[in-house]
């Protein structure tokens, strides 16, 4: 009985051995982009194969583009605070409501080109294969026609 | 004269027994069931789900092919459980992190502080 125990608990102990090195060893990649600084930049180095001068040109041109983007996000806050404030006080479309509508939308299509440019800039940047790749990648989370929609 | 002694008391029943007359018929085998009867009843339990466990572990367990095969699959299953467990978990992250590049770049979806 004692040997037959001991036997049970091995086989038990060496299994729960064998599942933590081989998990561990699977999502090492994983924890390791996790800890990085910018980890979505860490996983697009990874993801797209960058070497380090490439993955730096790819870090600057993110770094330049985010003020953009920060302004951008300003811009289409107060949009939306006013057309909330026009939308709540109107009972039929004013020409107010007529010009902050139109300017939405051309906030919206400033956006997109906006990224757009920096999608192309990126990609040249990449490996010719690796830049195809990402641009479809990219273009498909970012332009596909449930842009924008919440997720289920 | 004690009738209350074993003797004595089994040789009245005895007797009670010899004059004691009945026309019931008695049903079809009736000696082969309450044989049956009895030997069922004289037949050892059976072990329980554990004893019989242990039994295995203390006696089947311990033969080395079989011990080596037992190792041999709990050590399968796992490396193959860790395995899908691990590349699961990968696929999940680098999933969520390629959301949140795109969140970064795209100002209707960058979070706000």
């Amino acid at each position: 009985m004692k040997r037959g125990g001991f036997i049970l608990v091995l086989g038990l102990v060496a299994a729960a051995a064998a599942y933590a090195c081989v998990y561990l060893a699977c999502t090492s990649s994983a924890r390791s982009l996790q800890r990085s600084d910018k980890p979505e930049l860490a996983w697009l180095k990874e993801e797209f194969h960058l070497s380090d001068a490439e993955f730096k040109r790819v870090s600057d041109l993110h770094v330049a583009y985010l003020p953009q983007c920060r302004e951008m996000c300003q811009q289409i806050d107060a949009q939306n605070v006013q057309l909330k404030k026009l939308l709540a006080e109107a009972t039929n479309v004013t020409p107010q409501i007529d010009a902050a509508l139109a300017e939405s939308a051309r906030l919206r299509t400033e956006c997109q080109r906006m990224m757009l440019r920096h999608f192309f800039q990126v990609s040249q940047t990449m490996p010719p294969e690796q830049g195809r790749r990402y641009l479809a990648w990219v273009k498909d989370k970012a332009f596909l026609p449930d842009y924008g929609m919440p997720k289920e | 004269m004690k009738t209350d002694e074993p003797g004595n008391h089994d040789e009245a029943l005895s007797k009670v027994l010899k004059e004691w007359r009945t026309d019931a018929s008695l049903p079809p085998r009736f000696q082969e069931g309450v044989w049956r009867r009895i030997e069922r009843a004289q037949a050892p339990a059976a072990p329980s789900v554990w004893a019989t466990i242990a039994h295995w572990i203390g006696t089947v367990l311990p033969r080395p092919a079989l011990a080596a095969s037992y190792v041999a699959i709990l050590l399968a299953i796992g490396v193959t459980v860790g395995w899908a467990q691990g590349h699961q978990q990968t696929a999940r992250v680098k999933d969520e992190l390629s959301e949140r590049y795109v969140r970064v770049l795209d100002p209707y979806l960058a979070p706000r502080k």
